[in-house]
């Protein structure tokens, strides 16, 4: 039953990054500006707004939090103490889950609704009262958002193993989040950027800016890595490094190095490449690969706290599989809510003036 | 050349209501260059400026004093002791390498992200990282107590006893990595003072002056080729500075985290030491600028929009700063280990318990009001969240190194720090040291760039006609 259980964990994560980290990065949008949100605002909406579906996607992890959490069972609880006590008990954990979902939706939707009010305005000047509304949502909206995923991450990953613990966690976790979901909208707009809608509006510009954040991603993710790695390594104190330990054998040995190479350093020097990040395809292909490898890392977080510290064939067929189904259901749910929506905003005033300075490149 | 398209193209956009220009209107090639210039040239000197001069000078003298006293007695002049063995010096030293950041993020990052706004101030934050480098320096260096030592105890140099530093040691990198970040902040503060270097040489009416200018711009006559090759070592240093605003404040967050302290051990350090490290220099900048901008009347050049800009930063960043101390305080319970646990509990309520709290009301409850436009948009009350902001990075390293050390694993081997008067004197010290330079750069050199404010006028548009 772990197998499943920890497999579904992994690929629940790997769709709900997408879902959360496109509402992080619609809300710094509308607070920075800047071209490269221009023609991804609506595919980031889309993906926002499928946070009420990932509630619903992870009821199948409370069911089964006794396979996945050790806090959960008495003896275990009985020995953290105060820890459980307050914080890693059922009860907390899913009131603590269903708040989280609350406020990103409730985020979400409110973002949304501004956007389409937006395309109703007729001036100017009643568009930018509309872009002031999203900029004084997303400001307070993206400081609860960075708190509430850094518990996030503690309560669905880190509590694997209740007894470990690393204050970088909640950063890797949003770097995480903000990577996969570079990745998923360079693959969505070179899709869409084809439509009749976008023609002339986005060009090889928009896939560079995407590019060289995607490329700034990738960079955080190394740097955020090294950090934990060099300073857990460096303290050498038993109940930090048993994390880093239990990742050194069983298969895991190999998997931590692929990592480096294919999350960090093949990507990072293909990234530099201007041209490369120019070509729409291309680049589109780096970002699905990167997506492979952000599976492979929520995998390499998660799956070597089960089954002994060995690699389950099982837990890499379901996790594929349950990727697969979660997929399905949330890329249906996407284009649903994508088409439902103008694929671009139409007045929004700051795209217009970017639309004239690097429309037609 | 892209930077220059860009910026040429903003006239043709839409106006909005809601935008600050970086530049105010009336503005052309002629008036920019001698508002700016004359300033060094033309101007005579502010007498509040000679009297900054003066004071900062005595000032500058206590470092002298302090520095005399240490090399003759020794660093018993200090208040260290088992089991305080960094106090003032170190936290001194991290609070002055976190102000030297904000000089290179705004010229090097700011520049490759294509902000505009970053023109008018990047001279004057790149010279303020220079002096705050400078002040830095002077700790690692000196806290020894023998600094004729450092040249084998910190750089690999052969010698005869077969010495050689720990390379595995961040201490050891911090040597070559701040010692990096100071020569390409010169260099790149340099390159981009060339061109006006130039035009102050063609505006000096006094022969001596005329000369100084002339060697400094190395034969700069605006040619084609000069702009061409200017603009590539300039992107090209841009590039290369870009990753040293991370790694410098990384590997000093190292110089802590890699140790086995509670208090210093934490894996949030090196991202949190970098958005500190951005949150005290724009408070240092604005602290600086807006005393600058008043007193010599730059309020057409350092728009509105450069001042709330940079206080969104500082926002953003102390954000950032607070949510790191929010994760020690939640994994120091979260954790279980009572070492730690104790570390933040002592914190909150030991000896220190002022300090901490302090430091909780200067960067993380004071700059929430920069939530507040009307905030952000006045200067007074902006120019004082700065200094608030300078006190409590202040205060965040002297928590980081004093009271994570005061209480040994040992209450045996407990202790208190008290720092000595020669030690606030080295402090106070640099202080005048930094002011006294920053005074000297605004009156030799044009502290804002001329021509890259012109590539903003309404006039450099003809230059790009497409």
């Amino acid at each position: 039953m772990s197998e499943f259980a920890s497999g579904y964990l992994v690929a629940f994560f790997f769709w709900f990054s997408i879902s959360f980290g496109c509402l992080g990065i619609l809300m710094i949008q509308h607070l920075t500006g800047g071209h490269w949100g221009f023609g991804i605002r609506r595919p980031l909406e889309a993906a926002a707004k499928t946070l009420p579906l990932m509630l619903v996607l992870f009821i199948p992890i409370i069911l089964l939090s006794h396979d996945i959490y050790p806090w959960s069972h008495e003896a275990e609880a009985a020995q953290l103490g105060n820890k459980a006590k307050y914080y890693l008990n059922i009860p907390f954990f899913v009131g603590r889950a269903v708040a989280y979902f609350i406020i990103w939706s409730g985020l979400a939707f409110i973002l949304s609704k501004f956007s389409l009010e937006q395309d109703k305005t007729n001036s100017v000047d009643s568009a930018i009262d509309v872009a002031q509304k999203c900029r004084n949502v997303s400001g307070p909206g993206l400081l609860i958002s960075a708190l509430t995923i850094t518990f996030a991450s503690v309560d669905w990953l880190m509590s694997l193993d209740p007894h470990w613990f690393s204050t970088i966690y909640g950063i890797l976790t949003i770097g995480g989040c903000l990577l996969n979901s570079f990745a998923f909208m360079i693959i969505v707009l070179s899709q869409v950027g084809n439509r009749e809608a976008m023609k002339g509006y986005i060009g090889s510009k928009h896939f560079h800016d995407l590019g060289k954040l995607l490329l700034a991603c990738v960079m955080l993710w190394g740097y955020f890595n090294l950090s934990q790695l060099l300073i857990i390594w460096s303290g050498n104190l038993p109940e930090e490094t048993i994390w880093f330990i239990r990742r050194r054998g069983g298969g895991w040995e190999y998997v931590g190095p692929a990592l480096i190479l294919l999350h960090f350093a093949v990507p990072f020097f293909l990234l530099l490449n201007r041209s490369l990040k120019k070509k729409p395809h291309i680049i589109a292909m780096v970002a699905g690969f990167l997506m492979v490898m952000r599976l492979v890392d929520l995998f390499w977080l998660v799956q070597p706290e089960f089954h002994g510290g060995v690699i389950s064939p099982t837990a890499v067929v379901v996790t594929i599989v349950s990727a697969g189904i979660i997929g399905a259901i949330w890329l249906g749910l996407f284009f649903k809510l994508l088409s439902s929506n103008p694929l671009l905003p139409l007045h929004d005033p700051y795209i217009q003036k970017e639309a004239i300075v690097h429309g037609g490149h | 050349m892209e930077a220059n398209s860009a910026t040429a193209h903003q006239h043709q956009e839409p106006v909005l209501k809601d935008v600050i220009p970086v530049v105010n209107p009336g503005h052309n090639f002629e008036t920019v260059s001698d508002k700016i210039s004359s300033i060094v040239l033309r101007e005579r000197t502010p007498i509040t400026l000679i009297m900054a001069l003066g004071i900062a000078f005595l000032v500058m003298n206590l470092l002298m004093a302090a520095l005399t006293k240490l090399l003759y007695q020794g660093v018993g002049v200090w208040g260290l002791n088992t089991p305080v063995g960094w106090g003032l010096d170190i936290t001194t030293f991290v609070w002055w390498i976190g102000i030297g950041h904000a000089g290179t993020l705004i010229s090097a990052i700011l520049l490759l992200m294509g902000q505009k706004w970053r023109t008018s101030i990047n001279r004057f934050a790149e010279a303020m990282t220079l002096f705050a480098v400078a002040c830095a320096a002077i700790f690692p260096l000196f806290h020894t107590g023998r600094p004729w030592f450092a040249a084998y105890w910190l750089l690999p140099i052969p010698n005869t006893m077969a010495l050689w530093p720990q390379f595995r040691s961040p201490l050891m990198w911090d040597v070559f990595a701040i010692s990096t970040y100071g020569s390409v902040s010169l260099l790149f503060w340099y390159v981009g003072l060339i061109p006006d270097l130039g035009t102050m040489r063609d505006r000096a009416k006094n022969q001596i002056v005329k000369m100084i200018y002339g060697m400094l711009s190395m034969g700069w006559r605006g040619e084609a080729r000069h702009w061409a090759r200017y603009e590539t070592i300039y992107n090209l240093l841009a590039g290369l500075a870009t990753p040293l605003v991370v790694s410098v404040h990384t590997i000093v967050s190292f110089d802590f985290a890699v140790s086995v302290i509670p208090g210093w051990h934490t894996t949030i350090f090196p991202p949190y030491f970098v958005a500190g490290a951005i949150f005290s220099g724009f408070a240092m900048v604005l602290t600086l600028l807006l005393p600058a901008r008043y007193l010599f009347n730059l309020h057409d050049f350092v728009t509105m929009r450069h001042i709330e800009n940079m206080a969104k930063v500082m926002l953003v960043t102390g954000l950032m700063v607070f949510y790191g101390y929010n994760m020690e305080a939640f994994f120091g319970w979260y954790c279980g280990n009572e070492y730690e646990f104790y570390m933040i509990y002592n914190r909150m309520t030991g000896p220190y318990w002022w300090v901490y709290w302090l430091l909780i009301f200067c960067n993380g409850v004071a700059p929430q009001v920069l939530w507040i436009k009307k905030v952000r948009q006045n200067v007074y009350i902006l120019w004082g969240i700065t200094i608030i902001v300078n006190i409590g990075m202040w205060f965040e390293r002297f928590i980081i190194v004093v009271t994570s050390l005061h209480r040994d694993f040992m209450p045996s081997v407990w202790g208190m720090y008290a720092p000595t008067i020669w030690e606030w004197m080295l402090y106070a010290g640099t202080i005048g040291m930094f002011i006294f330079l920053m005074i000297l750069f605004v009156r030799a050199l044009p502290m804002i760039p001329m021509f890259e404010i012109k590539t903003l006028l309404p006039q450099s548009k003809v230059r790009h006609k497409e």
